[in-house]
């Protein structure tokens, strides 16, 4: 008996794309004969989804990895499954089958949909500036477009915020599942009068959709309190003022309902829109799943669960930072920029013969390349605490992350997890286990 | 080599009042006032003659205490090199001490205590480091070649403190270190009792490295040995600093927080001091003989050298007959290609690593450690280019090779400390770092040909790593690390061939 249902992954992030076809598949790998090199991508499993019928109409095995289609980057569309919590505790798929055996059916689950992009309300604070998309009761198994509205835009005029469908079962694939297409990744311009019939004069937008005579985010800025940190983080002129712009990136909530035995049972999921994976062989020093591990098991770590291959992961994920950054520009015109507003002059970070790009990540290649022997994690103290991030002294910025900017405008740090993962294997291998 | 440098110090270090270290024990047993009265005077009569030789007092033309065949600036120049020697032996003696601590005999209880002496002989190490590269700015502010160059162990030099020697730590060892960081004025009952097991461990008094940096001072501090017109500021840009050479260690910052891999322990403080003038100079030799033998710390700064390792000599006295456990029965004086050589604890002697792995290990220890060795002079060749933002700037590569170097010397320091010494004894002693050096650490004058010297130390990387490979494990940690560095050298390769060869329209060197 099915006692309560959940949706897996509860947070799936997408990736704009304007092309026709998802992306596929993929893994990224650690090549063991080149541990240095870029990650290898090698194709994975992936689900093809009959445009017609909304069914799961093979599993294939991409030959090659393509990321883009006749020039248009391939969204990432995540599947969102129902899993079912039963009697004895187990945690199961839901299908077609577990559903006749609760004396229900495809035609008793139901989803909603609810999207939105904030991101102007949370600068101007007007109500009018939400932007939300409402799929409805969703039952059948069509594709339903998600048009972002607000109050403050031109009458009939939307956002694209991307797509919903639920996959329709079948014998091969009898699981219950909801894909989510994100949108193109396009931006949305504004206009004090009505904007005029055909493309609009600004080529960087795909259509003109705020009404700025009733909003005010055209000519925007950052002013009063209650403005958030950091500040100032959307396109303006040269007078400081906000263009007007506006992205189709949104998150929101998946809901799935079943009626099973007289009751309904509901879950929710979350899902979000991220840009794409330009760089899609490396991985950011911090990311958004080393936020939810934090969350979900505390900043500190059991020593005895701590791994090696946790440390060089780290690390890796370092260089391969490294390698996307231009740290000679960002020595002086990054983080060290935005301290001259912080008390400090316009001083670069670091000492200006260190930061070449190609030297720093052999220099973090290095760090790997020692802690494969076993070595102690030595650099455990050159690590910035997330209570550094405003240490403006010479050593303070130049610990590491080095020369990166956080969430909220100060110094990038780890997560603390990150450091005491880090800090744990610092106090360990001089006395490692099975040492003959 | 050392005949020539070593004829030079007679004057220096004639011969002390000798203590007979098994009189001094029974005196320091029976009758400690004596003991501390004959301990003390040594030192101090010592510390007055590396301070002002009464032989060279003699009246003449010649400037205070600067020997026949010197000037001035020469005499300093002689002594800053000596310097640079103590410094080198004292920092590689000390990083094998530390390698040596640990392994699975240490006891439970005592893991933590051992981790953290660990720790806190590898950071005098690097403090060391810290002052081996302070007194190369010294010499490059005086015009003078730089000193990277020592004697290979073991070693007896006079010009060393005391017999230099690659050993596993012990309370014998300690008590040679701690005299040697000890102030002039260290003479109380346990320093007669240190200075005792110190002087019959080594066979001889244990010289202060202080009183050489305050023969050094004197001298910087006297306008008629050195002029003001020896000062080469210009030199600046070719000096090294601690922007470039401190990383995240501790810079003189009185007051701020400091913390290191272990909770509670002070990280590092790295003195790493440009000189332009005399008064700069003055202040780097005065903060190296600080960090070394203060007795006592100002407030949130680093313990002295000597603190730190009195406090762990008395620590591991108090532990009794497990202090043996808290290190890896390590070779002394362990070397790579020398068929010769004594038994595996003997301080005199050198002890050949047989084992097959192990020996391969100590090979490319060596290969390393003359990578890092001519990383950091050549470093010193090439002034800091502050123009072009965008190209690499190959002093800061060197500087990032130098620290990768040492990377690598405490992975492979790592490996060698749990490997055998001897093929037919693997239960035995273990090998451990050879630090052997080179036979030159000159570099050519043609900057291409500088970097040829560094593409030659890759190939002989890469024909020991051949050789690895044929005896190591699949899948074993070793072999991981040396999948690894063989790759990291290939990426260098990169970089140094375009340094022999820049693109066509390049700038030649």
């Amino acid at each position: 008996m099915i006692r309560e249902l959940r949706i897996l992954p509860p947070l799936a992030i997408a990736r704009f794309g304007a092309a026709p076809t998802p992306m596929d598949n993929y893994d990224a790998v650690v090549d063991p004969e080149r541990p240095l090199g870029h990650r290898q991508l090698r194709p994975a499993p992936t689900l093809r989804i009959d445009e017609v019928t909304g069914a799961i109409a093979e599993t294939i095995m991409p030959a090659q990895l393509a990321f883009t289609q006749n020039g248009l980057v391939r969204p990432v569309a995540p599947f969102l499954e129902v899993w079912a919590l039963t009697e004895d505790d187990r945690l199961e798929q839901l299908t077609t089958d577990l559903l006749a055996a609760e004396n229900a059916s495809v035609a008793d689950v139901r989803w909603r949909v609810r999207l939105g992009n904030l991101k102007v309300f949370r600068r101007t604070g007007q109500d009018g500036d939400r932007v939300d998309a409402d799929s409805g009761e969703i039952a059948d198994h069509d594709t339903h477009p998600l048009a972002g509205t607000a109050p403050n835009f031109w009458p009939g005029k939307s956002i694209p915020l991307g797509s919903v469908r639920f996959i329709r079962p079948t014998p091969e694939h009898p699981q219950i599942r909801l894909r989510f297409t994100p949108a193109a990744g396009f931006v949305y311009g504004a206009s004090a009068t009505a904007p005029p019939v055909g493309p609009p004069a600004d080529p960087n937008v795909r259509d003109v959709v705020y009404d700025a005579s009733r909003g005010r985010w055209l000519g925007y800025q950052d002013s009063d309190a209650t403005s958030t940190a950091p500040g100032q983080i959307f396109a303006v002129d040269a007078q400081g003022r906000s263009r007007g712009y506006l992205d189709d990136g949104c998150d929101g909530l998946i809901q799935v309902a079943v009626g099973v035995g007289g009751n309904t049972l509901t879950s929710f999921g979350r899902i979000g829109v991220g840009p794409p994976a330009y760089a899609p062989d490396g991985l950011p020093i911090r990311s958004v799943a080393d936020e939810l591990e934090q969350a979900l098991f505390g900043p500190d770590v059991d020593a005895d669960d701590v791994t090696a291959e946790q440390a060089e992961e780290i690390v890796r994920r370092a260089f391969e930072t490294v390698r996307l950054m231009n740290t000679a520009f960002m020595n002086v015109g990054g983080m060290a920029g935005h301290d001259a507003g912080q008390g400090r002059r316009r001083e670069p970070i670091m000492a200006r013969s260190l930061v070449d790009s190609t030297a720093l990540e052999q220099l973090h290649q290095s760090v790997l390349v020692s802690l494969r022997s076993g070595a102690a994690a030595w650099f455990a103290d050159v690590l910035r605490d997330y209570d550094e991030v405003g240490d403006l002294t010479n050593r303070g910025r130049r610990k590491m992350p080095a020369m990166m900017r956080g969430a909220d405008g100060q110094h990038l740090a780890l997560t603390r997890r990150q450091v005491a993962i880090i800090r744990a294997l610092a106090r360990g291998p001089v006395f490692p286990d099975g040492e003959t | 080599m050392r005949a020539r440098i070593s004829r030079h110090l007679g004057p220096v270090l004639s011969a002390a009042p000798g203590l007979e270290p098994d009189r001094l024990l029974a005196e320091s047993a029976t009758d400690t006032d004596t003991a501390i009265d004959a301990a003390s005077d040594t030192t101090v009569a010592l510390a007055r003659r590396l301070a002002r030789p009464a032989a060279l007092a003699g009246p003449s033309d010649r400037v205070g205490p600067v020997p026949p065949e010197f000037s001035g600036r020469d005499y300093t120049i002689f002594l800053l090199r000596i310097a640079a020697e103590v410094e080198h032996t004292l920092m590689v003696q000390y990083l094998f001490a530390a390698y040596s601590l640990g392994g699975p005999d240490v006891p439970d209880s005592l893991r933590e205590q051992v981790r953290a002496w660990q720790e806190t002989i590898l950071g005098v190490a690097k403090e060391e480091m810290g002052h081996l590269i302070t007194v190369q700015n010294l010499l490059t502010v005086l015009g003078a070649a730089r000193q990277f160059d020592r004697d290979d162990y073991p070693s007896d030099s006079p010009l060393y403190p005391f017999g230099f020697r690659l050993e596993p730590l012990s309370l014998n060892s300690l008590a040679a270190y701690i005299c040697a960081e000890s102030p002039a004025d260290w003479n109380d009952a346990e320093a007669a009792q240190i200075k005792a097991r110190a002087q019959a461990d080594t066979g001889d008094v244990v010289n202060r490295v202080g009183a050489l940096f305050d023969q050094l001072i004197t001298l910087f501090e006297d306008p008629a040995i050195l002029p003001d017109n020896v000062f080469q500021p210009d030199t600046r840009v070719f000096q090294a600093g601690w922007d470039e050479w401190g990383r995240g260690y501790r810079e003189d910052q009185r007051g701020t927080e400091a913390t290191s891999v272990l909770p509670g322990l002070p990280a590092p403080e790295l003195v790493i001091l440009p000189a332009d003038s005399r008064a700069a100079a003055l202040v780097a030799l005065r903060a190296i003989a600080e960090q070394g033998e203060g007795l006592q710390a100002p407030e949130d700064e680093n313990d002295s050298h000597f603190v730190r390792f009195l406090t762990i000599y008395r620590a591991l006295d108090q532990i009794g007959p497990d202090a043996a456990k808290v290190v890896r029965p390590v070779a002394t004086n362990p070397v790579a290609g020398d068929e010769t050589g004594g038994a595996p604890g003997d301080p005199d002697t050198p002890t050949p690593i047989s084992h097959p792995e192990a020996v391969l290990w100590a090979h490319l220890f060596n290969v390393r450690y003359r990578k890092l060795l001519v990383s950091l002079s050549h470093a010193f060749e090439l002034a800091g280019d502050l123009t072009n933002l965008n190209a690499l700037s190959p002093r800061g590569w060197l500087i990032h090779r130098t620290f990768g170097e040492m990377y690598n010397l405490r992975a492979i320091a790592g490996l060698l400390v749990r490997l055998p010494l001897r093929v037919d004894d693997v239960d035995g002693p273990r090998a451990g770092p050879p630090f052997q050096m080179p036979y030159s650490l000159g570099l050519p004058s043609n900057e291409r040909n500088r970097w040829r010297v560094h593409r030659d130390l890759l190939d002989a990387a890469a024909a020991l790593y051949a050789d690895l490979r044929a005896v190591l494990a699949e899948g074993s940690e070793a072999r991981d690390y040396l999948t690894a560095v063989a790759q990291l050298d290939q990426i260098e390769r990169v970089q140094v061939e375009q340094l022999i060869t820049p693109a066509a329209g390049s700038p030649t060197p």
